[in-house]
């Protein structure tokens, strides 16, 4: 079904450690399974007798249902581990929560967590296959590669491109993703927000800084706009949602900048009127739900790669 | 007499030399070369260094309170194992150490285990909450010399002057934690390039500088001693230097982690065995501590032994306690420095042992000579050892030098004249 693979890693836990073949071969691999979904049958067998867990320490709807979707169009058998709850008040680690799941053999771990370093720390006391599914500030990978998938389908291409990244980047596992992916590529990117929601030191990242819309905005090939969590304000990065705003909401006012063929991408749920303003949302949804649909279709090929790794180790 | 060291090199403050060491019940009574006077036991330290017993300003025993993650019992035989005769536990304790009972008890017992001292250090304030002073007077007559609220500075700078003053009346210390936690903003690592990269929440330098700034301006202008504890940044060391360059009456310790390890190790894996409050520092942090350990900025080297249980670390590094274990591998890591030609095998003297005796006004403590205490260290200095979790005598286990191989073991630990360790 897919072209010949030399993956050689056991988990994914950031596109940090990811080579620009390796990203080339999740996005093929993609695009085959990304019309799996459209036939009348959506189910393909390859994984039949394999598990899955979602482990989430974090809740997470949209993320958590996306990739339960991609493991069961695989055949895998997917189950749901979802604690909120300190383990620490359990009296038990994280670890030997892990230990205990891995005890029914189980294949592949998909883990979301609060924390930064969560996911490769429970790769390396596991067996099984890690998938980060968002790890603190750290990385999001499925995120970013749905990302570029998309922005391969639309403009054909991932190398050369201005991309811009708005909003709060203090605080996102999928800008700094999307900072190792696509300046893997030699595409330029761009972070742009309030000055309190950019890290000191962020310069050292293969970043360009700036803190006004219209230069991050000017010749862009690709925005991402990022989701401003409403209780920011309360911790001093800003001073109102008003004044946010008038800077750095896409709205009409800033839209003007943009080149007709420029995509407007965002991780979702978008919080209407403080990311991008509601009067664009016919204009920008289309393409974000187009997102949803790619999430799938990358998550479906990065359990079916982990998972072949994993099956040819088994018979060597 | 009750015991000859014969044929070892003595490691003094100020001087390295080959000498016999003659000990009667818990004091050194001779110190010169081939002593014939006989003794009950004889120990032949050939080829060996012989230190006076270390001093640590700087250990977290948890008791009472968390004898889950140490107890006295069990941190007194780490402590012997690490060459250790006299160790300062911080109060921050459940209850705190800030009354005469709590310290009195924790005296006796250390006198019952008959390991090693340990001279609990009182909290400044009642329950280390920065509001009322402790009684002083009722802590220095348990036995207590320093105070500190290790773990929260004195945030209001009032309370803190009010301390000082205080505590000039009965001739304590204080030793300040420099860290304001406005600015630490619930931070895990240093924030540098590397933090930007992890996501993880960052601890900026400022945080301990400008509180040592504080801490040291007000004991200046109060012309009283002040302590500075586990400084790991640059900025605070130059503070430290400038203070000590007019004559103020600073001193200050660091701890190996700070000249051991960076952020870097971190980067890695995330492991949660490298987090430490003030966590590590950046390259040009460790090189900068380094340097004042050269240069006499910083007075001491202290462990800030910090256990915890393996349910407090075998989490993600958010969440993790802040804290390692130290007692067991401060000398090994201080020797690094002196192959490393940074500092000199007499440093290790002054910033384990003969500094803190000073600092605390330990006047029988802190050298190899005649009627100083049997309080004494024998060590192979080329000797290799790999650190394993069942051999360390801690309670805990939360080092991230876990499998790694130190250079420098222990040989004997001796304690006023009595063998409390052996390998």
């Amino acid at each position: 079904m897919t072209e010949k693979i030399t993956w050689d890693k056991s988990h994914l836990l950031g596109l940090k450690d990811l080579s620009r073949e390796d990203i080339e071969i999740i996005l093929n691999s993609a695009r085959s399974f990304k019309e799996v979904s459209k036939r009348q049958i959506k189910k393909v067998p390859a994984l039949r007798g394999k598990t899955v867990v979602n482990l989430f320490f974090e809740s997470s709807t949209r993320t958590r249902t996306s990739f339960e979707i991609a493991a069961k169009r695989l055949s895998a058998d997917l189950v749901n581990f979802s604690s909120n709850i300190s383990s620490l008040n359990k009296g038990e680690t994280f670890l030997d929560t892990l230990k205990n799941l891995e005890a029914y053999s189980v294949d592949m771990f998909i883990v979301r967590h609060a924390h930064s370093g969560a996911a490769k720390y429970l790769s390396e006391n596991t067996s099984a296959s890690v998938i980060n599914a968002g790890d603190g500030q750290n990385e999001h990978p499925t995120q970013a590669l749905l990302d570029m998938f998309t922005v391969q389908e639309n403009l054909g291409q991932l190398s050369g491109l201005k991309v811009a990244i708005i909003g709060d980047i203090f605080h996102s596992r999928v800008a700094r993703s999307n900072i190792w992916g696509f300046s893997k590529f030699n595409s330029d990117v761009w972070v742009c927000g309030p000055t309190t929601l950019i890290p000191k030191y962020f310069e050292s990242l293969p970043v360009k800084i700036t803190y006004d819309m219209k230069q991050a905005l000017d010749g862009a090939d690709v925005v991402i706009m990022l989701r401003i969590q409403n209780e920011r304000q309360q911790s001093q990065f800003f001073p109102s949602l008003r004044e946010y705003r008038q800077y750095f909401t896409l709205g009409e006012d800033k839209v003007k900048f943009l080149k007709n063929t420029a995509l407007v991408l965002h991780p979702g749920p978008v919080n209407w009127d403080i990311d991008i303003s509601s009067s664009l949302k016919s204009r920008m949804q289309p393409l974000i739900l187009e997102q949803v649909t790619n999430g799938l279709a990358v998550r479906m090929a990065v359990i079916y790669i982990l998972m072949e790794k994993r099956h040819y180790e088994f018979i060597d | 007499m009750s015991l000859l060291i014969k044929n070892g090199t003595i490691v003094n403050k100020d001087k390295v030399f080959k000498a016999d060491v003659l000990v009667n019940k818990d004091l050194i009574v001779e110190v010169s070369s081939d002593i014939k006077t006989e003794a009950k036991e004889i120990i032949d330290a050939g080829g060996k260094y012989i230190f006076p017993g270390f001093i640590d300003m700087h250990t977290h025993l948890r008791v009472p309170g968390r004898e889950d993650k140490e107890d006295l019992f069990t941190g007194s035989k780490a402590a012997a194992k690490g060459g250790f005769t006299t160790i300062m536990c911080m109060p921050n304790t459940e209850p705190a150490i800030d009354d005469y009972e709590t310290a009195k008890w924790i005296i006796d017992q250390a006198k019952d285990i008959k390991l090693v001292d340990i001279i609990p250090i009182g909290a400044i304030t009642k329950a280390r909450a920065g509001v009322c002073l402790s009684e002083f007077g009722r802590l220095k007559e348990a036995g207590c010399i320093a105070l500190s609220d290790d773990g929260c500075s004195v945030k209001n700078g009032y309370i803190l002057r009010k301390a000082l003053e205080y505590a000039k009346l009965f001739n304590m210390l204080i030793i300040s934690h420099c860290e304001d936690e406005d600015l630490a903003a619930k931070g895990v690592v240093r924030e540098s390039n590397l933090s930007a990269e992890m996501g993880l929440p960052a601890w900026p330098s400022i945080s301990e500088s400008i509180t040592a700034f504080r801490d040291i301006e007000i004991a200046s202008y109060l012309d009283v001693p002040i302590h500075i504890a586990h400084v790991s940044s640059k900025r605070t060391l130059e503070i430290i230097k400038e203070a000590k360059a007019r004559g103020v009456k600073v001193t200050a310790e660091t701890c190996p982690h700070y000249f051991s390890l960076s952020i870097g190790d971190i980067k890695k894996n995330f492991n949660s065995l490298y987090k430490v409050n003030p966590p590590l520092g950046t390259e040009e942090d460790v090189q900068a501590v380094k340097q004042a350990l050269r240069d006499g900025v910083l007075d001491c080297i202290a462990t800030d032994h910090a256990p915890h249980t393996h349910l407090e670390k075998e989490v993600d590094f958010y969440q993790a306690n802040f804290g390692m274990i130290g007692l067991e591998f401060a000398f090994s890591l201080t020797l690094n420095l002196v192959k490393d030609n940074i500092t000199s095998l007499s440093d290790i003297t002054a910033k384990l042992s003969a500094n803190p005796a000073k600092i605390l006004s330990l006047h029988n403590k802190g050298e190899v000579s005649q009627g100083f205490l049997a309080d004494l260290v024998i060590a192979d200095l080329d000797a290799d050892w790999k650190v394993e979790a069942l051999e360390i005598a801690s309670k805990s286990k939360n080092t991230p030098f876990l499998g790694k191989t130190l250079t420098g073991k222990i040989l004997y630990t001796l304690h006023k004249g009595k063998t409390v360790y052996k390998s």
